[in-house]
């Protein structure tokens, strides 16, 4: 059996300049409205008061996410045309000639990584740069990144190197999915369902 | 108010609509049948059976609008084994065929009343199951926390019969009313005999108690849902607003006036001696008013759609 990829995030790392981003735009020529890779901004904070003294306690850490290709992807399960599946390495990617556009897999999927493209009317998703893949280059977000925060491989040996939390707001519950993605986590991290931040660029998830 | 779902709207309603039209039909048929006999009721059921047709039917068109490539629509039953959207479409036909047949069937006469009845109750089976796998298409999303209620089958059950057993009333009326101008068109006068007065009113009676039944229902499953979802807090807590506004107080204040008091206007009025002028301009308000805040209602539904995760 092929061994299944996934994909590495090293928060402590990310700058948030969103490189990874328009890396994967760029390569992939995508129209205004559609990013696969997208980077959250997820921030919070309290005040503690120590007798008169007022301190701010703050935070703000960045999240990249793309499709993480899940061991049990909702998007699959929930597509009614089979344009949705997994290959032999896990990797998860729509069938254009299948594909009605029905928009069921993007109400599914809990990281936004299926978009429609409105000219074609077909859903589009990232398939973790196949084509550059076939060729021994790394994925063009991996490359892209200066401070080489994201990585890419068969994910046991990710796992087995950097651990196996991805359960850090504002992710949602991996239970749903079990996507294969690995977080090394920012000092601030929150866990998943602590809702003590807010993600504080909506319009560019 | 949700635009960009309209094809998913019209369809979810006017195919609930036409599933509760259905089944509040042959309940006519079968209790009002034992007491007025077969024949009788037929002449009040069956036009408003030839009703439910187009409604579906427009339903169905408008729900191809939903794709965004309609070339690529016959895929849409490939997955049956894991995807409620495929075994929707697929029961969606199958009520559509079956009551067809059946509403051939019953024009011609074919076949014996048994084998008849025995359609009829299939394809009332068929359309109660359709209503069930529409409700679970939202509610199996786990990822979207307005629509992993309970309430979601519970509003579309309650949809299906509230509007079902409303349009059933407004066709009745709406028959008798058109055969009655037919009638002064030609030069006749229009003479409703009395067991048809009586039977009518007595239908009448019963789909205004049950539409304030049923709005008695609705009106729990709302506040339970809404107070359910804000006390969630997180993407249940943001969805949660959208169940308010100007929309929303439309929505209720619609569904109330047609079920509640024009509903309870029809129990009172409906007598075998009542105006059936009066009678249908009731009828169809009560049905026109409802369906309008179910409308509302559903399209409040799909602005719900907020996401856990990002
Ligand atoms: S991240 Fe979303 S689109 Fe990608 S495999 Fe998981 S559920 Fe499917
Ligand atoms: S939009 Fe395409 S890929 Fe997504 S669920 Fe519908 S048919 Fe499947």
């Amino acid at each position: 059996m092929a061994e299944k990829l996934g994909f590495y995030f090293d928060q402590t790392l990310c700058t948030g300049c969103k490189a990874c981003s328009v890396a994967c735009k760029d390569k992939h020529d995508h129209a205004v409205g559609i990013s696969w890779r997208r980077v959250a901004e997820y921030a919070g904070g309290t005040w503690q008061q120590d007798g008169d003294t007022v301190v701010p306690n703050v935070f703000s850490y960045y999240t990249s996410i793309a499709c993480n290709h899940c061991e049990d992807p909702i998007c699959v399960r929930v597509c009614p045309t089979t344009a949705m599946s997994q290959g032999e390495d896990g990797i998860v990617t729509i069938d254009q000639t299948k594909c009605v556009g029905c928009r069921y897999c993007e109400w599914a999927c809990p990281y936004s990584a299926p978009q429609l493209n409105a000219a074609t009317g077909h859903m589009t998703k990232c398939d973790m740069c196949a084509d550059y893949r076939a060729e021994g280059q790394d994925p063009a977000c991996v490359a892209a990144c200066p401070s080489r925060a994201l990585g890419w491989g068969p994910i046991d040996e990710l796992r087995a190197k950097h651990g196996t939390l991805a359960a850090v707001e504002p992710l949602p519950d991996p239970a749903i999915t079990r996507p294969r993605l690995v977080i090394t986590p920012h000092r601030d991290a929150q866990p998943t369902g602590s809702g003590t931040g807010f993600v504080a660029n909506p319009g560019e998830l | 108010m949700n635009t960009h779902e309209l094809p998913m709207i019209i369809f979810t309603v006017l195919a609930q609509m036409s599933v509760g039209a259905f089944v509040v039909l042959g309940v006519v048929q079968v209790v009002a049948g034992r007491r007025f006999g077969k024949e009788s009721v037929d002449k009040v059921t069956d036009p408003a059976l030839y009703a439910i047709g187009p409604a579906l039917v427009l339903g169905l068109i408008a729900s191809m609008f939903h794709m965004n490539d309609v070339f690529h629509t016959l895929n849409v039953v490939r997955h049956l084994g894991s995807s409620w959207l495929s075994r929707e479409i697929v029961f969606g036909l199958l009520f559509a065929g079956l009551g067809f047949l059946f509403a051939v069937v019953q024009w011609f006469k074919w076949g014996s009343p048994r084998l008849r009845q025995a359609l009829a109750a299939l394809t009332a089976l068929v359309g109660l199951t359709l209503v069930y796998v529409m409700s679970m298409i939202y509610y199996t999303l786990e990822t979207v926390p307005a629509w992993h209620s309970w309430a979601t089958p519970a509003q579309f059950f309650t949809t299906t019969f509230l509007l079902g057993s409303l349009a059933v009333g407004a066709a009745f009326m709406g028959a008798l009313m058109w055969r009655r101008r037919a009638a002064a068109k030609s030069g006749n006068v229009f003479h409703v005999d009395d067991a048809t007065r009586t039977m009518l009113s007595s239908c009448l009676k019963g789909i205004g108690l049950g539409a304030v039944a049923l709005l008695g229902v609705e009106f729990v499953i709302i506040p339970m849902h809404i107070s359910g979802l804000s006390a969630a807090g997180g993407a249940a807590g943001r969805s949660a607003l959208v169940f308010s506004g100007v929309w929303f107080i439309a929505r209720l204040v619609l569904v109330f006036l047609g079920a509640g008091l024009l509903a309870v206007f029809l129990y009172r009025y409906a007598t075998p001696t009542a105006q059936v002028r009066t009678l249908a301009i009731i009828a169809t308000s009560a049905f026109v008013l409802v369906l309008a805040g179910e409308l509302i209602g559903r399209s409040l539904f799909y602005d719900s759609m907020v996401r856990i995760g990002m």
